[in-house]
């Protein structure tokens, strides 16, 4: 017996602490060896999860760069006047006067045929061409800011605007800039519910994938789970390295679908920097923030340990030792 | 030490496996539990180590009245008790150090200190030369002893076998017996539950008989 009361003393050297930390370390790197014990599965498992991932990542990154586009545009509508050919400078400078009185509108700036030439040889280059051309092919423009009330639909009430100076004789055709950020915005407004609906299915998919690796997981070690059951394991214990495998695949998964988002984005970069210097915009397709990287593995975390809690759990209540 | 009073256990399938039992043992007592195949010799350790439920009865191990021991008070229970398969029961993707030091681990023991335990306890049955290795590669001998390496680490006030020597010649079976001597000469309180009759009475220990039931 003199035996037993050295082992209680012994064991109370150790603080719980102590054995906390020595099980967590350990549960850490044998669940990060375990990961390399059938590599095939482990990456197949890990491009399922980063493929879930980057889905939704990328969605969101395309969303975010819409609407950088339209924001600015979006708090000050205009509506452009294009004059007919006809309307001296003098005549436009007057209609524009005289709009700039009316109650719907809050300012009116005159662009002519001239000012305008000349920015859009700034913008395209084509300046010296342009100088070569005879005649001045652009009209003169009014750019309309409407004065809008609060109350109302912002919509309605620029096409009522628009109905009335179109009436105008010197006016050939009108534009109002409001329609396709309207528009944009409203299939923002679509896309977006259509990422929340696609996030939610992937990140489900990414919780199924690693609960069923992990599910896997268990039943390849059943032997080991019930011997270290009999020898004395809490369920803590044993379920602390799936717990640790669910947050490698979750952690890995997402590094890995950043990779992707990221490979994606320098894929995309050359054409739409392209088609936004014809455009005569300074507009750029911008990466995931800080923010977002590390919302994207927080949340990849998450998944991957609650499918593991999901796996080990239910294997926990289902069974007691059978040796 | 260990006492069942009007012990019985009914598995959910409706065998009924064990009916009315009453037995007590003393501290460092070692003792033979003996009787047919399915006479409930299995069953009887078992419900010792709470890897299964009394249907009746109350069994007192160490003072506790383990039939009445929650859940989450089992795990430390079992570290004070160590077991012993006729299947060794040993995890092969690890080495036979790795094997014998799993009941340390889950103590939350230090390194240095896992390092000199499972040695000493690989050197008491002999196999300190084999720690590196694979149980894979060892006999049948050396596997059964590895198991008992592991139940004794942890030096544990009971030791509980289960047919130890079932697959083993007479000889080396000979030799596993009197390991557990060795282990009760130094305190541990010992049952063990075999059918060589001839094996058991060589030992001049204590016997128990189970008698099967006819349902
Ligand atoms: N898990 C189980 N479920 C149902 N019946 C069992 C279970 N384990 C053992 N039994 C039955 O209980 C009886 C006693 O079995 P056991 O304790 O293994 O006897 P022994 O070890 O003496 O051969 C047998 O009839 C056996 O079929
Ligand atoms: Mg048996």
């Amino acid at each position: 017996m003199t035996n037993v009361t050295k082992t209680n003393q012994r064991a109370r050297q150790y603080s719980f602490f102590d054995a906390w930390w020595q099980h967590v370390r350990a549960a850490m790197a044998f669940s990060l060896k375990r990961l390399w014990f059938n590599p095939l599965s482990t990456w197949i498992t890990l491009a399922a999860i980063a493929i879930a991932l980057s889905l939704p990542a990328g969605l969101h990154l395309f969303l975010k760069n819409l609407q950088t586009l339209t924001d600015d545009k979006r708090q000050v509508p205009t509506v452009s006047l294009f004059l007919k050919q006809s309307v001296t400078a003098q005549q436009a400078e007057d209609r524009a006067a005289l709009l700039s009185e009316l109650n719907d509108i809050d300012k009116v700036v005159f662009v002519s045929k001239e000012d305008a030439l000349k920015k859009f040889g700034e913008i395209t280059g084509f300046g010296e061409t342009l100088e070569t051309l005879d005649d001045n092919p652009l009209p003169h423009v009014l750019v309309v800011t409407p004065n809008l009330t609060m109350t109302g639909e912002m919509d309605a009430q620029i096409r009522k605007l628009v109905r009335q100076l179109k009436n105008y004789p010197e006016v050939d055709s009108v534009q109002a800039d409001i329609e396709w950020v309207q528009r944009l915005h409203a299939i923002i407004l679509i896309a977006q519910r259509i990422l929340y609906v696609v996030s939610a299915l992937l990140l489900l998919t990414v919780l199924l994938v690693v609960g069923n690796t992990i599910r896997l997981d268990i039943e390849n070690r059943k032997e080991e789970i019930d011997v270290t059951r009999f020898i004395g394991a809490t369920r803590a214990y044993i379920r602390r390295p799936f717990i640790f495998g669910g947050l490698w695949y979750g952690l890995f998964g997402g590094i890995i679908s950043l990779v992707i988002v990221h490979f994606a984005l320098l894929f995309l970069l050359p054409p739409i920097n392209r088609l936004s210097t014809l455009y005569g915009s300074h507009f750029t397709l911008s990466g995931l923030d800080f923010k977002m990287t590390f919302l994207i593995l927080l949340i990849s975390s998450l998944l991957g340990i609650v499918g593991a809690w999901l796996a080990v759990g239910q294997h926990l209540r289902k069974t007691e030792v059978v040796l | 030490m260990i006492e069942f009073t009007n012990v019985s256990k009914q598995y959910p399938t409706g065998q009924l496996a064990l009916y009315n039992v009453n037995f007590a043992m003393q501290p460092g007592e070692m003792v033979f539990l003996t009787g047919h195949s399915g006479a409930g010799k299995s069953t009887l350790l078992k419900l010792i180590a709470m890897l299964e439920r009394p249907s009746q009865g109350e069994i007192v191990v160490n003072g506790k009245a383990v039939n009445k021991l929650k859940n989450k008070h089992i795990p430390p229970f079992r570290r004070h008790i160590g077991m012993i398969f006729q299947n060794h029961h040993l995890l092969l993707d690890r080495s036979v150090f790795e094997n014998v030091a799993l009941p340390l681990k889950i103590t939350g023991m230090h390194h240095r200190d896992i390092r000199r335990r499972v040695q000493a306890a690989l050197d008491k049955v002999s196999l300190l030369n084999k720690q590196k290795e694979n149980p894979m590669m060892l006999s049948v001998g050396e596997q059964q002893r590895v198991g008992i390496a592991r139940a004794v680490v942890n030096k544990p006030t009971i030791i509980l076998a289960d047919e130890p020597t079932g697959n083993l010649d007479p000889e080396l079976a000979q030799d596993i017996m009197y390991t557990f001597q060795q282990f009760n000469e130094l305190g541990a309180t010992v049952l063990i539950a075999s059918h060589d009759q001839t094996l058991i009475e060589s030992m001049n220990k204590r016997i128990i008989v189970l008698q099967k039931i006819n349902p």
